[in-house]
């Protein structure tokens, strides 16, 4: 179906309703295709956007980069060590010292992404299975356990299905929001899927649909989640980009599709 | 004057300073300036038994524990980045062969700080309802006297070695790591200040002369170092900051010839066992010619 519009182009018009004007914003430096676009690529242009449209002051560091200046013309073509290193920014500090960013609190919207979600939003991405019956080792926490304990609120972007989407996570990476007492930060905050957005009941912690694409039904997002998704009496479509918002992507921020189609890195791919 | 002593050692005679057994620091992040030069000679010597500290591992990791050098690794990472997953990481670590430790990429580095700052150990918020917190290391909870919030207490990192790779370096183990660099791997000094030795592999030694004019680049200078081996291309395949990138050839070869043991042996074999020499691997990996491929030209800015 023709919507008018991408995917990655709908969660970047969404993510970037949530970035707030003199914070602070993570996104990782990932891998490539598909999983780069929903952890960074897609991330970036949030950010991107919200600077022109609503938070000129909001930042984003992205791995080692911070403060970089997000419009195509300055963005490199590859994501090599060299081109990070020569992307112009405003500042490049240790990376010891940029993590101690948030536990100073100046982290608003950082993203993240994973193996398994669960009800609370406890994230995975250490490993399938159990400590002893360990079915598939994944690469480990990375800095998601430290930007999950102190950044003010967490975007989550994951494909949506039931191996995804599970009731109980095998390891935890990053603390969901059914017992974070002692943690400052406020948790997982929203879920962003190919089929929908989520956010969380105040009350319970749990996972709640707040919004359905376009052309998915609710159908569809029940089948597709492996727990009871709290469903709200009336579930609206998620607010589609705005002709501005499009042309403030395709014209300025992603012509190239660097970061909608991954193409910065060595494997461009699409979300669709 | 009277002679000073002079650190610097052939890549065997630095590498013999590691024991089996030993818990081994490795710098570098990801795929980035590992000194995969001196793990190839670690693997050359068959070390046994050891545990491995860094904060982000890589191909070094993977190439350690596929060798059968490794009982346990603690680290926030063991990944090939774009190459995915570390195949000899996941074997080792499925099959219960390696114990690893999970932690995040601040308490790694919180672990090397403490020692580096000569603490015993440190305290993070972070591990705080995570499964960080299912190994016993990370078990004892503290309360701060000041304000009653809590805290997991975290052993600081004792390594009997360090290893690292740098740009330059005198013979009397005086290191520089230029200005345009990648800040990612600044905990390098971090986790040289943590170990009681360090072994540092740089691209080139130069005249003390040289380390003279920009003293403000020598950041780990002599007192923290026993050993400098002079090896050009000594992170390859990894990269090394802005001086030449990852090379993509081999990491696409080496994950072919990591998907099973039997194939990992024929990468170990071609080369690592049978490349005494650095030069033979560089010569297996198509010469110095071909490794400048990977370099690309200094661009102006206006640091240093």
């Amino acid at each position: 179906m023709d919507r008018g519009y991408t995917l990655a182009e709908l969660l970047a018009v969404e993510a970037s309703r949530y970035v707030r004007d003199d914070e602070m914003n993570f996104v990782g430096i990932g891998t490539g295709g598909q999983s780069w676009i929903m952890a960074v690529g897609m991330p970036t242009v949030a950010v991107s956007l919200a600077q022109h449209k609503h938070a000129p002051n909001a930042t984003l560091m992205i791995g080692p980069v911070l403060d970089p200046l997000l419009d195509d013309e300055y963005v490199p073509d590859a994501n090599w060590e060299y081109d990070l290193i020569y992307w112009p920014c405003r500042s490049q500090i240790p990376l010891e010292d940029a993590l101690g960013i948030f536990r100073l609190g100046k982290v608003g919207l950082s993203f993240a992404s994973a193996a398994q979600v669960d009800i609370y939003g406890n994230l995975n991405i250490g490993r399938i299975g159990t400590k002893d019956n360990m079915k598939v080792r994944l690469p480990g926490c990375l800095a998601q356990t430290d930007h999950g304990a102190y950044a003010k609120r967490i975007c989550v972007t994951v494909r949506h299905n039931k191996r995804t989407l599970v009731e109980h996570v095998d390891f935890i990476s990053c603390a969901g929001n059914e017992n974070r007492k002692g943690l400052p930060g406020g948790g997982p905050a929203l879920v962003l899927t190919d089929k929908a957005v989520m956010d969380f009941d105040e009350n319970t912690g749990k996972m709640r649909l707040k919004s359905i694409h376009q052309g998915v039904t609710l159908t569809d997002v029940i089948e597709n989640t492996g727990f009871d998704l709290i469903i709200p009496e009336r579930v609206p479509r998620t607010e589609p980009p705005t002709s501005e918002e499009l042309k403030l992507i395709r014209l300025i921020i992603d012509p190239k599709g660097k970061f909608l189609e991954a193409r910065i890195t060595q494997e461009a791919a699409n979300l669709n | 004057m009277l002679e000073r002593k002079s650190k610097q050692h052939s890549v065997r005679d630095a590498v013999a300073l590691i024991k089996d057994g030993d818990k081994v620091a490795i710098g570098g992040s990801l795929i980035r300036r590992a000194p995969m030069a001196l793990v190839r000679e670690i693997v050359r010597q068959k070390k046994k038994d050891l545990t491995l500290y860094s904060w982000s591992g890589g191909m070094d990791y993977d190439l350690l524990i596929g060798a059968g050098c490794v009982k346990e690794a603690w680290s926030s990472y063991c990944g090939l980045f774009q190459f995915g997953m570390a195949m000899n990481f996941r074997r080792g670590v499925e099959s219960g062969q390696v114990r690893f430790v999970d932690l995040s990429e601040t308490c790694a580095k919180d672990k090397f700080r403490a020692a580096a700052f000569g603490n015993t150990y440190c305290i993070s918020k972070v591990p705080l309802h995570t499964s960080i917190m299912e190994n016993p290391e990370f078990q004892n909870i503290v309360t701060c006297p000041f304000t009653g919030e809590e805290y997991v207490a975290m052993e600081a990192y004792h390594p009997d070695v360090a290893i690292l790779h740098a740009h330059r370096a005198d013979k009397y183990g005086n290191v520089q790591f230029d200005p345009i660099r990648m800040m990612d791997n600044e905990c390098d000094i971090l986790i040289a200040k943590s170990a009681k030795k360090v072994i540092v592999s740089v691209e080139e030694i130069v005249n003390e002369s040289v380390v003279v004019q920009n003293p403000t680049w020598t950041m780990l200078p002599k007192i923290f170092i026993d050993a400098v081996v002079e090896i050009p291309f000594g992170a390859h395949p990894n990269s090394c900051d802005a001086l030449y990138d990852f090379d993509l050839e081999h990491g696409r070869m080496y994950r072919d010839y990591s998907k099973t043991p039997e194939k990992f042996l024929e990468y170990l074999n071609e080369f690592v066992y049978s490349c005494l020499e650095h030069e033979s691997y560089i010569d297996k990996c198509g010469g110095t010619a071909a490794l400048k491929k990977l370099c690309r030209p200094a661009k102006e800015k206006n640091d240093g």
